[in-house]
């Protein structure tokens, strides 16, 4: 390992949106951890779940491959995201892309009208996968200056930052899709306790969640109740969707179950930042969750 | 045969009282000996750490060579096992079981223990007693190893192919002018070897060339084998070629005569006449082999086409699994011709088992469409109504273009071109009932052998419940035209199949040194009937041989006894030639018995059919078993120790209570266990001995009996059983509890069941109380 | 654009949509390797909300039975969680046959009224305009979607959460955020769009 290892970062829309804490948090760690993050030039929309549905299958897929081009343009480097539907649209187009050879030629047919082509074979991966394949928790470890001691946290993984890819091969096969241990392993490099919360990687109810919250409430509230069950003190999660459904729906859930439920769910680069002495506001970006991680800020280093 | 000629004037026995694994520790060996020069009157007694070292051994084989002894009395471990060490030739051997059933399933040091291996070692000697040296019978001329192979078909072939190959002279007998059979009309065959994803090439043109390219074989077509006579070594058979006639002796006969279709008209509402384009498999592989993939109706192009695999209990026994392999060969065929085709199977069950997995899987694969559901109906115009139990409601789909039906194969135990032999209708019914012979006789009106005459209990009720009243019987005539006592026909059991021991023996049948294979025996494939010719090859070498040295073939492989007869005494009550399992007796025609002994299993069925007991072997005999009968020393009933007799089966139950020693489980201390070839062989005069002698409960252990049954004599259990319900009423009438008689079914891996049920029968014996006879 | 639906039968089951699917639909090819085991509607978070399990609706898909499977819900119940997939004995993307199977029934018009696809309008109206998703945007368009009243409805609804959003920066309030060339990535959707028709028709 180089002791810089460059990416084409995708930070996706969420960056600039709901997700904004993920985006300063990951850009504040990386330098510390040894990944130089250069931002993939007028990067857009990755399709999410529903653009085949809106714009149809290849319109979609040329979304994916537009950015594709445009990470061509900027070098032979990796193109890494830290959010799990751009990781999943994007690494999967950039795989059906490479291996068919007709939607090749139709993507660059597309991508031709705007004087852009992609017939590289770059890769797509995803922040999590590179932190545990390329970085390794000893790297983590060395840059903890304010070990989080005494903090509880629940590890909710979700769904796609593990499924469909994480075991396999152009997934970096860095971790199971029932169980895996990657979020636990930051939780415990950075000092804190990662508590035994089984329902690491049930869904929250994804872009339904957003549509139709009535349908999956239900979901988040059980989510919850493990973490609370598990005397979470906070819940962390690498997923800019599962962050905003399982934070921002307590109120409705308390209201609709009867619950009290008030947990803080941050990312785990914010917790990372934290443990690396990172300034609390600036860098982890705590101020932005609305649920505040009050015993995590205090632990912070002023 | 030097050694087992070897006549022996005078008994000199020896008993030699090994010490080894435990037995002197647990038993008390010095009062054993006692026993041995005191009351058992043999001076010649003497003990060893281990009689199966090399210096156990060499000191038993001096005594016999220095003429001291010739029976040895080895009280050791199970007579299962250390066979190869103590064989001293030139001597009888006789085994006492001392480890497995006394000091490993009974607690060491204990008076019963003690009294326990008393008794062992009275009845080995007790044994001794009546056991002469078996002889060899007078031999029948052999014919050599010249085999007879009926059936021309692809299992006919390799039989034929396989038996030159190993040295014999081969006549393959074919009823039509053809050879090749049904194998001629498979467009492909199904996948044999790995990866066991594609249909194979149809190689049958090869294996005729072959055998038509073989001297040692003469092909024989439109023939029949219209007579056959004798037994291994020596059968008589006449073949009729073109309406003459040829005899012809020959050591064994492979019977290949294959199957038929299942007529598909049978399968209730699947459509099948409605519409020329709802067809039978069978019709199907004409389609596949043509390569014109077209409607029969209107000549378009087969698109979308339904496979049926009707879950028909009627059609199930003839598919076996191998019609639903067959069907996804053809859905992969079809596919493969028309690559754009929509292809459905609709099954119930889909039996794709082993490595026809893979098979299914490729079909999958390849996009042929696997619907689990009933079919309710098939119409006309091919609407397929199909409950399908996944989405949970009937749905009708229609837009088909041909419907296949999977029907399956019907075996020819008979030739269906000949008209019923007059009489062994019962040997085609599906039964192993040990009276079915007697009442469909009776039923078929056989002036001769009307139930009075025959010994059989009232049981005409019982007949129709039975089926056993010949209206179950296969149509057609028989294959070889047997010239039995007990009938023309190879024996069948369930649906027609020709009966064998479908685990232990599946080329045998009922019919000693006639050995069945292929789809008569069972539905199997082109490659599965190639492997099952050569088993049944192997096993014909095997009779020839047997029958050369005149031995006993499976299970009592190498005997050299065989059952005599003391026509002197005999009543002509035909029991013996009825009930043999192996129609190995025949009736001359003064109404007496005659063994064919190259037929005889050795099983002593007829031993123990026989009412005036004049049946016997030189080694097995009924008095033997009655003086070890009543060598037990049987405690008076203040003792308060109740003595149980057990039968036990050589084949599964006597190894089942071995492995109960093995595994270390404590037999109740009052059981005393002989074993016996079958218990077809127990004549019920042992019983009375047993009851008279003051035991308090017998027990016959014997193998599963029914139509799956595993009785290595096919009916020796099933037998037992029924003249067993005999004693029972005879018990009654003495004012006896029916429970003192018992028979149970063990199996080979049943070590602790069987435990439990004696275990169990001891102490119901003890609730019943003591043998009112006890010391008379 | 797809090759056009088979043109449905008297009969409610229509073979001709199995091999429509197989053909067309993302995954319809793998189809045939289901064994109904039914890993796949255990495995599902909200599988008992919908009219019919993944198990099921590839089973009605074998039938034929093309209504049915195009207006069930179970294609907009689908979280995208991936769990069926992964755990499918048999490999089959079931996952992407529900998502295609939804864009499907968009196009044949078996869901404008949908919620579901009302949001995927929104998303990609937000997405073909700007390049990006504003979140904000796309929300406040699929609210109004469902009807004046229902959007002030929900929006009153989701106040608080927008508020908090606002308060704690992660709601943008001014223009949405834009690519900078997007002509480019409209000229690129739009060649894709006129792709896709061409070789729907060839197929014809």
């Amino acid at each position: 390992m180089s002791s810089k290892m460059k990416f084409s970062y995708y930070p996706g829309c969420s960056s600039q949106g709901s997700a904004k804490h993920l985006d300063e948090s990951l850009r504040a760690i990386a330098p510390k951890i040894g990944i130089e993050l250069e931002e993939l030039d007028d990067w857009n929309c990755c399709g999410a779940s529903v653009g085949h549905i809106g714009g149809g299958s290849l319109p979609n897929t040329a979304l994916t491959g537009r950015n594709l081009a445009k990470a061509q343009q900027q070098g032979k480097q990796d193109v890494v995201t830290g959010c799990a539907a751009c990781y999943l649209n994007t690494h999967a187009g950039n795989e059906k892309i490479k291996s068919d050879v007709k939607l090749r030629r139709q993507v660059n047919d597309a991508l031709s009208a705007a004087d852009l082509s992609y017939d590289d074979d770059l890769q797509v991966r995803h922040m999590c996968e590179v932190i545990v394949n390329d970085v390794g928790m000893d790297k983590i470890r060395e840059q903890v200056t304010n070990p989080l001691t005494g903090l509880k946290v629940a590890g909710y993984v979700g769904c796609q930052t593990v499924r469909p890819f994480s075991s396999t091969d152009g997934g970096g096969n860095y971790d199971t899709y029932e169980d895996p241990d990657f979020l636990n392993d930051f939780t415990e490099a950075c000092g804190a306790e990662a508590v035994d919360f089984n329902l690491k990687t049930s869904c929250c109810g994804g872009s339904v969640a957003v549509m139709s919250p009535d349908r999956t409430l239900h979901l988040i509230r059980d989510i919850l109740q493990a973490a609370e069950d598990a005397e979470a003190d906070v819940i962390t999660t690498p997923c800019p969707l599962c962050q905003t459904n399982v934070e921002m729906y307590q109120d409705a859930i308390n209201k609709k179950f009867g619950t009290k439920f008030n947990i803080p769910v941050i990312f785990y680069s914010q917790l990372m930042a934290v443990a690396f002495g990172m300034d609390p506001d600036k860098d982890a970006a705590l101020k932005r969750n609305t649920i505040r991680a009050r015993k995590l800020e205090k632990l912070a280093k002023k | 045969m030097p050694d087992g000629g070897t006549m022996v004037i005078e008994k000199k026995s020896g008993i030699y009282l090994c010490e080894g694994c435990g037995i002197a520790d647990a038993i008390d060996v010095d009062a054993l000996e006692a026993l041995a020069t005191g009351d058992l009157k043999t001076p010649h007694c003497k003990r060893h750490a281990a009689y199966c070292s090399a210096e156990g051994v060499a000191e038993i084989a001096a005594d016999v060579k220095n003429g001291d002894v010739n029976q040895v009395l080895i009280a050791a471990c199970s007579p299962r096992v250390m066979t190869d060490r103590f064989n001293f030739p030139g001597a009888q051997i006789i085994r006492a079981n001392m480890r497995e059933q006394v000091i490993w399933s009974h607690p060491p040091g204990e008076e019963d223990t003690n009294m326990l291996a008393a008794d062992q070692l009275r009845i080995a000697v007790a044994q001794a007693g009546q056991f002469s040296p078996p002889e060899p019978h007078a031999e029948a001329e052999v014919a050599g190893a010249l085999l007879l192979v009926v059936g021309g078909g692809v299992t006919g072939l390799t039989a034929a192919l396989e038996a030159a190959h190993t040295g014999a002279e081969v006549i393959l007998v074919e009823k039509t002018d053809t050879l090749g059979g049904w194998t001629r009309k498979w467009s492909r065959l199904l996948p044999e070897r790995p990866p066991y994803r594609d249909p194979q090439p149809n190689d049958i043109a090869d294996l005729i060339a072959a055998v038509e390219g073989d001297k040692a074989i003469t092909v024989m077509t439109n023939t029949l084998v219209t007579s056959t006579a004798g037994g291994p070594g020596a059968f008589d058979v006449t073949l009729t070629q073109n309406g003459k006639n040829q005899s012809q002796s020959v050591g064994a006969i492979v019977v290949a005569t294959g199957w038929r279709p299942y007529d598909p008209s049978l399968l209730e509402g699947l459509g099948y006449g409605a519409s020329p384009d709802v067809v039978s498999d069978i019709e199907f592989e004409e389609i596949l082999s043509s390569g014109e993939m077209k409607r029969k109706s209107n000549g378009d192009a087969l698109n979308t086409v339904a496979f049926i695999i009707s879950g028909d209990s009627d059609r199930m026994p003839y598919s076996s699994g191998l019609s639903d392999r067959i069907v996804i060969k053809q859905a992969l065929q079809l596919l493969e011709a028309v690559p754009e085709a929509m292809i459905y199977v609709m099954h119930e069950d889909l039996r794709a088992h082993g490595m026809a997995e893979e098979f299914y899987r490729q079909a999958q694969e390849a996009g042929i469409i696997f619907q689990n559901g009933v079919v309710k109906s098939v119409g006309a115009d091919l609407t397929i109504t199909l409950e399908d139990r996944l989405i949970g409601e009937d749905v009708p789909m229609s837009g088909f273009d041909m419907v296949v039906l999977s029907t399956g194969m019907v075996p020819n135990s008979t030739n269906v071109d000949l008209e019923p032999a007059a009489k062994g209708a019962d040997q085609l019914v599906d039964d192993v009932n040990p009276l079915a012979a007697l009442l469909a006789a009776a039923k078929a009106g056989d002036g001769e052998e009307k139930a009075e005459e025959a010994p059989a209990p009232d049981t005409s009720e019982e007949a129709d419940q039975d089926g056993a009243n010949g209206e179950a019987a296969m149509p057609g005539g028989p294959i070889l035209n047997l010239q039995y006592r007990q009938g023309p026909h190879l024996p069948v059991l369930a649906n027609g199949y020709a009966d064998s021991h479908f685990i232990c023996f599946p080329y045998e049948t009922r019919r000693t040194g006639i050995y069945t294979c292929g789809p008569v025996r069972r539905a199997m494939s082109v490659a599965e009937a190639r492997q099952d010719a050569q088993g049944a090859v192997l096993k014909a070498f095997q009779a020839m041989r047997a029958a050369d040295k005149a031995v006993s073939v499976h299970p009592r492989v190498g005997d050299l006894s065989y059952p005599e007869f003391g026509l002197d005494i005999c009543t002509k009550c035909r029991r013996c030639t009825v009930e043999c399992p192996f129609g190995a007796i025949d009736e001359m025609e003064d109404g007496y018995p005659v063994l064919n002994p190259t037929r005889c299993r050795r099983c002593g069925t007829c031993m123990g059919a026989c009412p005036v007991r004049t049946i016997n072997f030189k080694n097995y005999n009924i008095s033997m078993i009655t003086d070890m009968i009543k060598a037990v020393d049987v405690p008076d009933e203040f003792a308060e120790k109740p003595r149980i007799l057990v039968f036990a089966c050589e084949n599964d139950a006597y190894p089942a209570l071995d492995m109960a020693g093995i595994n270390r489980h404590q037999l109740t201390p009052y059981v005393r266990i002989l074993p016996v070839r079958c218990l077809g062989s127990v004549s019920a005069t042992w019983v009375s001995t047993a009851l008279e002698s003051g035991y308090d409960g017998i027990m016959l252990l014997g193998c599963k009996s029914g139509d799956d049954y595993q009785c290595h004599f096919v009916k020796g259990s099933a037998i037992a059983q029924e003249r067993m319900e005999s004693v029972g009423a005879t018990l009654e009438s003495m004012m006896l509890e029916k429970e003192r008689v018992r028979t149970e079914e063990v199996s080979i891996a049943d070590s602790a069941r069987v435990t439990a049920l004696l275990n169990d029968y001891a102490d119901e014996i003890k609730a019943i109380g003591y043998n009112p006879f006890k010391g008379f | 654009m797809t090759a056009a639906l088979p043109e449905t039968a008297e009969n409610r089951y229509d073979l001709g949509f199995a091999r429509w699917v197989r053909d067309n639909v993302e995954g319809g090819d793998k189809l045939s390797l289901c064994m109904q085991c039914g890993a796949c509607s255990g495995s599902c978070p909200i599988g008992t909300q919908m009219d019919h399990g993944p198990r099921k609706i590839i089973a009605m898909i074998r039938a034929g039975m093309k209504d049915e499977v195009l207006s069930s819900n179970t294609l907009w119940n689908c979280t995208s969680c991936y769990r069926c997939t992964v755990r499918c004995p048999r490999g089959i993307p079931v996952t992407s046959i529900i998502q295609d199977l939804a864009a499907k029934a968009v196009e044949f018009g078996y869901a404008d009224k949908k919620e579901n696809a009302l949001f995927a309008k929104s998303f990609w109206w937000s997405t073909s305009a700007f390049g990006r998703t504003d979140e904000r945007l796309v929300t406040a368009r699929y609210y109004f979607s469902l009807g004046f009243l229902e959007g002030i409805r929900r929006g009153l609804a989701n106040l608080k959460i927008a508020l908090g959003m606002v308060r704690t920066g992660r709601m943008h309030l001014g223009m949405p955020h834009k690519i900078k060339d997007i002509k480019g990535l409209t000229a690129i959707l739009a060649r894709a769009a006129e792709i896709e028709a061409e070789e729907a028709n060839d197929e014809l």
